[in-house]
């Protein structure tokens, strides 16, 4: 890295320097790797799933991967709010650092990942109350049907899943590619998401 | 002069990044192998598909999925594909591979994680377990190489790429490994 670069990166404030010696909780971790996993998952399965034959009596390919898909949004709906409480508890015990333009944009990375998950997890989750389908969480629980089948609105939070999971995808995109940076300057920032 | 500038060059290598990546690929890989797992798990012979009844492709489901009639009718064609393409010995094959696949992804997910960690004890696995994926996606390459066109073109590809990245990984381990040992000397 030119030395400008790693001047203004890591002696400016000295806040990289900070963030290193920050430790996540082990929950905080598992918490993370878990959601990276279902997040991925749900994506690979969803573009598969939907090349599936139209429900109907006959055919019925989609019952279980829409009804495993619904579970794991539900679930991540859950994980994202313990995760955001664990960060919440975090930051209110880290000590106060001056942050550079780069880590205000890490910032506003994280708070879209989880703005875009819940967005996403709520909006599928209302689609899917609209369309009339029920909802039966892990094969165990019948989620209440508490809204009318709808197909105007049922059409809407469609919409409104599939453009927010596009954005989810793109801000995922921008967080493996700057903790890739940190991985490849070697610079102990990306060891604390690591460490169980 | 270049032999104590090679091996300062040699010393300098960072398994960070090697851990890094095999974290992001694992997950990718568990991601990928669930999905092959619940394929096989649907797709399975004997069901609507095989006999011979036409797709329902009710007017408001096309505009709710943004679909015409044509591509309605192809969405069971393409199941039909899937099935007529398989020999019988192909799905168990498959779950058994998505199976180990995705065992062996959690483990280079381990393995990755003790990597970024700088902990010499797990670390040393990460040259096994990346010989495992190695293994498996020669496995599934043979696999498929063994059924009809259809197939191949479907997973072939996506066979070979993780192959490939497989190969890296590996290579990176054994090259982290002889310098370990090295050290030791």
């Amino acid at each position: 890295m030119p030395a400008c670069l790693q001047q203004r990166w890591y002696d400016d404030s000295n806040s990289w320097l900070a963030m290193t010696e920050e430790k996540l909780s082990s929950t905080a971790i598992i918490l993370h790797w878990s959601v990276a996993v279902s997040v991925f998952f749900l994506f690979l399965s969803s573009w598969w799933m939907l090349g599936l034959p139209l429900p109907s009596d006959n055919f019925t390919y989609r019952e279980l991967p829409f009804q495993l898909h619904k579970n794991i949004g539900i679930t991540l709906i859950f994980l994202v709010v313990v995760m955001i409480g664990v960060r919440i508890n975090h930051k209110r015990r880290q000590t106060a650092v001056t942050r550079t333009q780069l880590e205000k944009l890490a910032e506003l990375d994280h708070l879209l990942t989880y703005v875009l998950l819940i967005a996403c997890c709520v909006s599928g989750y209302l689609s899917s109350s609209y369309s009339g389908w029920t909802t039966t969480v892990w094969w165990l629980i019948d989620f209440p049907n508490w809204a009318e089948e709808n197909d105007a609105l049922n059409i809407l939070f469609s919409d409104i899943h599939l453009w927010t999971c596009w954005a989810l995808l793109a801000v995922i995109a921008m967080h493996i590619a700057a903790a890739l940076f940190h991985a490849f300057n070697d610079d102990d920032v990306i060891k604390k998401m690591f460490r169980l | 002069m270049e032999n104590q500038h090679g091996a300062n060059r040699g010393s300098d290598f960072n398994p960070t990044w090697l851990g890094v990546v095999a974290v992001l690929f694992g997950v990718l890989l568990f991601a990928s192998q669930g999905t092959e797992l619940l394929k096989q798990l649907v797709i399975v012979p004997g069901t609507a598909a095989e006999l011979g009844i036409a797709a329902d492709c009710r007017p408001d489901e096309l505009e709710e999925e943004g679909l015409s009639l044509q591509e309605c009718q192809l969405l069971l064609s393409s199941v039909q594909i899937s099935l007529a393409s398989s020999p019988g010995w192909f799905r168990p094959v498959q779950i058994f591979l998505s199976l180990s696949s995705s065992l062996a992804a959690i483990l280079s997910v381990a393995v990755g994680m003790a990597l970024v960690a700088d902990r010499r004890g797990p670390a040393t696995l990460a040259v096994p377990v990346f010989g495992l994926l190695i293994l498996l996606d020669c496995a599934g390459f043979i696999a498929v190489l063994n059924t009809g066109p259809l197939l191949r073109a479907q997973y072939l590809w996506p066979a070979l790429l993780w192959f490939f990245i497989h190969a890296c990984l590996f290579t990176a381990a054994l090259v982290r490994r002889q310098q370990q040992l090295a050290s030791d000397d």
